[in-house]
């Protein structure tokens, strides 16, 4: 009797699991096939695009950049001096100092002529108590508005006050230290700007590791593929998830979250869906779900988009205990995402989102690493009853090896044909590198700090707001570390 | 040796046969993986080394096509002679040269000749134009009109509105209409800039949208194009049954500010669409439309928060005076942040004495928020 349930239970497994398997090794596929479509459209759309068409345009939406800081003061100032160069007519850049301890607002004060304002703004999202609001008395600065804060231990909060101080109608999400591209607010308008039928919410492109890249007063000057390995296998990890992941996604409307580094949104559909969540781990899949749900309980044929140009660099965890820290949360996000929506799954009444986009999360996001962790410890249990047929196993194990080798090498492929953005074939060869040693090495680590975050969220254990030792970017003038909240 | 080889294969099938189906899936699915990563890194190598060999190829070609252009163009003896520029001839030597029928060459020229034409205009603009005439290769340019790919299409389409080439209006209305909206975009910035007569006929038979993005090209065109006879707008507003040509439409004359169109303008106050209504007020706004206010204050109360909101910013530019203490009761008893901060905004744009003593009145009045709102309104510093 216990024999039979064990088989039963063998059978059972080993289907599920063939079955969960198949499923999505189709649905790679289907991506590599969509993106590749999408992606072709765009360069075609690019090649006679003239963005300078929109620079000087009274037409121009406009953009209000918000970035939040919390203890920047070693960077802020080119931080700062970045983001007031893109090249467009109409936008603001707001600095939210998140309640910092060090001189980030001091130094901000001095060096842009700032002076505190009467400042006049609706609380449409709550958010922790705002100090002041500071302006630049050089009208070279017109376009910057500081806000100071006390500290709300999340970036949420920050960007919520953002968002209530936002003068225009849609406001672009990013990190201050990010590297962003003086036409990022030109390439991501334009999908709001060019949909036919739909309100496009949402629009993100891609990001990519600037560990390596140099970098003079916050600009961009060289792009080079990361030498560290572990920000390596995030190159790699980005491009196959925005290349080839979201502009699949992208193709049919089902885009899973817009980026927290770099996403434009549509102001009016955030507030009206509360805006972020300060008691999120994952605020920017949360924020992508609430919106989604606002527009389908309002009836509002909404889009959320993806272009495949890299128009954000940020530098990735090169320490393994950080990219731990930042891997667990991202796991305590996601579980705490499918809690808070679990009404959306299979849902019909949120059309892709309800049908594709929560259950794709919930099966092939959320359960991967334990079907995987599951799948080991069966493995396990073969090979100590010695019920494995090897020959067949490895053949499984080489299958699996390779099919995911030939995904992420047609993520690079994807990549290489939008744009060659390493300029030397070692760039090129050292990320192709990491695509075969990726599943031996990293993909492990994914599974493992995963498994950590679903069991801390389970366990309820608190999360610590830790300090990011970043390293800065090659370069010229900063090679100190850095602190920021992660 | 061929049978030997024959045999192995069968023997291979046979025992390949005897699988079971999931290792057959498996085996099957490792030679498509393994050959198409091998066919995605020779892509990656073709790519990169098609990408040098292209710039290799322009930066040999390159610096050709330039001297022939300074040669025969910039430096030509017969500029600034009064001589027509159609009775300049080129050295029919200097064009011969073979390497101008290689089909990349010639793509190259067009497109250093349109660099070259948006930097130079007058006679040299013109001797650019007859240069591309001259080496035919506006055959090239209505070749790829043919194509049935759009981008190409696009690509003539731009080509030929560079060098200032008519398109005839039977090939190019219909593109104005094309369902594919980047095709239609380019085809309607073309026609305005090529269209001699009625520069703004699509108008009329424009059955598709005109998108945002779309607009702005358009209005940039239509506002800095040379020669372009502006139409009364008010037209396409009273008759179009296109929203989006008429929120075009709308724009424009606020641009040109054509007071003449303010009564079609008011024609669509009474509009069922709430996002028109507001981009009519807005438009009443901008051209001050003092005949306006009256009738805006009338449908104020029925309307949403966004036409409200329209109607305070137009009074402030409207500024009349008249309305006054309709916007001090708006700011005073409005229970919504955005209508209080406009009404603010309105009384303060007045600036006449009426309304700075009112400005006054209300800070002594009015409760904290209230007052921060007119600080804010009142700061240079603080543009929005």
């Amino acid at each position: 009797m216990g024999a039979t349930f064990v088989e039963y239970a063998s059978v059972f497994f080993e289907t599920t699991v063939f079955l969960y398997g198949t499923v999505l090794l189709l649905i790679y596929a289907m991506l590599a096939v969509m993106s590749f479509i999408n992606i072709r459209l765009f360069l075609r759309k690019e090649s006679y695009t003239d963005y300078k068409v929109i620079v000087g345009s009274p037409l121009a939406p406009g953009i209000s950049v918000i970035a939040p800081a919390f203890n920047e003061g070693l960077t802020i100032i080119s931080n700062i001096r970045s983001l007031l160069t893109f090249d467009y007519p109409n936008y603001e850049v707001i600095i939210i100092n998140d309640g910092s301890t060090d001189d980030t607002l001091e130094k901000v004060v001095n060096e842009f002529s700032l002076v505190k304002v009467d400042f006049a703004y609706d609380i449409k999202l709550s958010a922790k108590p705002v100090r002041g609001v500071y302006k630049s008395t050089d009208e070279a600065y017109a376009k910057l508005v500081i806000v100071d804060k006390e500290n709300g231990k999340s970036k949420a909060d920050a960007t919520n006050v953002g968002i209530n101080v936002a003068a225009y109608p849609y406001f672009l999400c990013t990190d201050v230290d990010c590297i962003l591209h003086d036409q990022t607010l030109q390439m991501l308008i334009r999908p709001m700007m060019e949909e036919e039928n739909k309100r496009v919410i949402a629009t993100g492109a891609t990001l990519r590791m600037a560990n390596s890249c140099e970098v003079d007063e916050g600009v961009l000057i060289k792009i080079v593929a990361p030498k560290p390995l572990l920000a390596r296998f995030q190159e790699l990890e980005y491009i196959r998830s925005f290349v080839l992941g979201k502009m699949g996604w992208s193709y049919i409307n089902a885009v899973p979250n817009v980026s927290g580094g770099l996403g434009m949104f549509d102001k009016e559909i955030a507030v009206k869906a509360g805006g972020y969540d300060p008691a999120s781990f994952g605020e920017d899949m949360e924020l992508r779900m609430r919106m989604s749900r606002y527009v389908y309980d309002n009836k509002i044929d909404a889009a959320v988009r993806y272009i495949p140009t890299t128009l954000c660099w940020t530098e990735g965890p090169t320490s393994l205990k950080i990219f731990m820290r930042q891997r667990t949360r991202w796991a305590r996000g996601l579980l705490q995402l499918m809690q808070a929506h679990k009404k959306m799954l299979f849902n019909p009444a949120y059309g892709r989102v309800g049908l594709i986009v929560f259950p794709y999360n919930f099966f092939f996001e959320l359960l991967a690493p334990v079907i995987e962790f599951l799948g080991i410890i069966y493995y396990i249990f073969l090979i100590y009853f010695g019920l494995v047929n090897w020959p067949y196993a490895i053949i499984l194990l080489i299958f699996v090896y390779t099919y995911s080798v030939m995904i992420s090498s047609l993520s690079v492929l994807w990549d290489q044909l939008t744009f060659q953005y390493y300029k030397t074939w070692r760039d090129v060869v050292g990320i192709i590198s990491m695509v075969f040693i990726e599943m031996l090495i990293y993909h492990p680590l994914i599974v493992v700090f995963a498994l950590r975050g679903y069991y801390f969220h389970l366990s309820n254990r608190t999360h610590t707001w830790g300090n990011m030792q970043r390293r800065g970017f090659k370069k010229a003038t900063d090679n100190t570390p850095k602190a920021a909240t992660t | 040796m061929w049978r030997d080889l024959v045999d192995l294969l069968f023997q291979a099938y046979e025992q390949f046969s005897l699988l079971p189906l999931f290792i057959e899936i498996a085996l099957a699915f490792i030679v498509i993986a393994i050959l198409a990563t091998i066919v995605a890194y020779s892509a990656i190598m073709y790519k990169r080394y098609k990408s040098y060999v292209h710039d290799k190829r322009v930066a040999f070609i390159s610096p050709i096509i330039e001297e022939m252009i300074t040669e025969q163009v910039l430096l030509n003896e017969k500029l600034g002679m009064d001589v027509p520029t159609e009775d300049i001839e080129f050295d029919p030597a200097a064009l011969a040269n073979k390497i101008y029928k290689k089909p990349f060459v010639r793509q190259i020229l067009i497109e250093t000749l349109i660099a070259y034409r948006k930097n130079f205009r007058g006679e040299v603009g013109e001797l650019l134009r007859k240069l591309y005439i001259d080496m035919e290769l506006q055959k090239d340019s209505f070749s790829k009109l043919k194509s049935v790919r759009w981008e190409k299409k696009i690509k003539a389409v731009v080509e030929l509105t560079q060098m200032d080439i008519s398109i005839s209006d039977v090939t190019i209305l219909p593109l104005t209409n094309s369902t594919n909206p980047s095709l239609r975009a380019a085809a309607r910035n073309a026609y305005v800039q090529l269209s001699k007569n009625e520069p703004f006929k699509f108008f009329d038979i424009a059955t598709e949208p005109l998108l945002p993005w779309d607009q702005l090209e358009l209005f940039k065109i239509i506002t800095t194009t040379k020669d372009i006879a502006i139409p009364n707008f008010s037209r396409w507003v009273s008759y179009s049954t296109n929203k989006s040509i008429i929120s075009f439409c709308l724009k424009l004359i606020a641009h040109y500010d054509q007071q003449s169109a303010i009564p079609a303008v008011m024609e669509l106050l009474n509009n069922k669409d709430h996002y028109f209504r507001a981009d009519a007020i807005s438009c009443l706004g901008k051209l001050s439309a003092d005949a306006a206010e009256e009738k805006m204050v009338k449908i104020y109360t029925h309307q949403p928060l966004n036409c409200q909101i329209e109607i305070l910013k137009a009074m402030g530019s409207i500024a009349s005076g008249r309305n006054l203490e309709f916007l001090k009761s708006e700011f005073l008893y409005s229970s919504n942040f955005d209508i209080r901060m406009n009404a603010a905004r309105a009384i303060i744009r007045h600036n006449t004495q009426a309304s700075r003593l009112m400005v006054e009145e209300l800070m002594e009045m009015t409760y904290e928020e209230n007052q921060l709102i007119i600080k804010h309104c009142l700061n240079p510093l603080i543009k929005y």
